[in-house]
């Protein structure tokens, strides 16, 4: 069953961005003036911002992960396996 | 097996399937803005090749090496190329587009402020591409 959701979830994927691409895409109609420049900056910087964001959610995550979960945390407690010897 | 939650994992997809769709709905959006040419945008004929620039305007006036354009008014470049892959960049107004053989390729720009701007042939073509170089001149409207 999960796999089948899956297999949806990246066939919708598949179908939706194709179909955001058509509906953004260029058309015949007039643009406006603008400046470039600004635009393709702006879409730069907001990039960067989400991405560094995102750079250091996740390293963040990830060094608390190892601080948490080491073995010599005054917390740490065997997994199940462990605890019952299988490990 | 199984007996833990894993709703964290699908959080984590779902975060990060949204975050795709805004980046290629923001990128999208702006590739839109950019692409959509005014309707009074004066159309000029850039012609790459080894190694320099001609540009021929609306009104059949040509250019070798320069470009004469008007601040505030819209230019559309129809870009192509007579012997080898050219690209064609003014990097202060961040326009860059390929010039290739058999093709015309299209890009426009707005210039807002008079002044003088360096062109250049942003891919390799050869000996002398180092030195595929123009200037863009902006001058201030005449009427």
């Amino acid at each position: 069953m999960r796999s089948i959701t899956a297999v949806f979830l990246v066939l919708t994927i598949l179908v939706v961005i194709p179909t955001v691409q058509y509906a953004f895409a260029a058309g015949d109609e007039p643009g406006e003036y603008l400046d470039r420049r600004v635009e393709i900056w702006n879409l730069f910087f907001r990039m960067m911002t989400v991405a560094f964001t995102i750079g250091a959610i996740v390293s963040g995550t990830i060094v608390w992960l190892c601080w948490r979960f080491r073995e010599s945390h005054p917390k740490a407690s065997p997994t199940e396996y462990e605890a019952k010897g299988e490990w | 097996m199984g007996h833990h939650s894993n709703w964290p994992e699908w959080i984590y997809i779902g975060v990060v399937i949204a975050l795709l769709c805004w980046v290629g709905a923001e990128a999208w959006n702006v590739e839109r803005l950019i692409e959509h040419v005014p309707e009074d945008a004066k159309i000029i004929k850039v012609t790459g090749q080894q190694w320099f620039w001609t540009f021929e305007h609306e009104d059949g006036t040509k250019e070798i090496g320069e470009l004469h354009v008007e601040k505030g008014k819209a230019y559309k470049f129809e870009i192509t190329s007579k012997d080898v892959n050219h690209s064609f960049n003014i990097h202060d107004y961040v326009v860059l587009m390929d010039a290739v053989p058999g093709r015309v390729n299209t890009v426009w720009f707005a210039p807002m402020e008079a002044g003088e701007h360096d062109i250049q042939c942003k891919e390799f073509c050869g000996l002398i591409h180092y030195n595929m170089r123009g200037k863009l001149i902006v001058e201030e409207p005449s009427s």
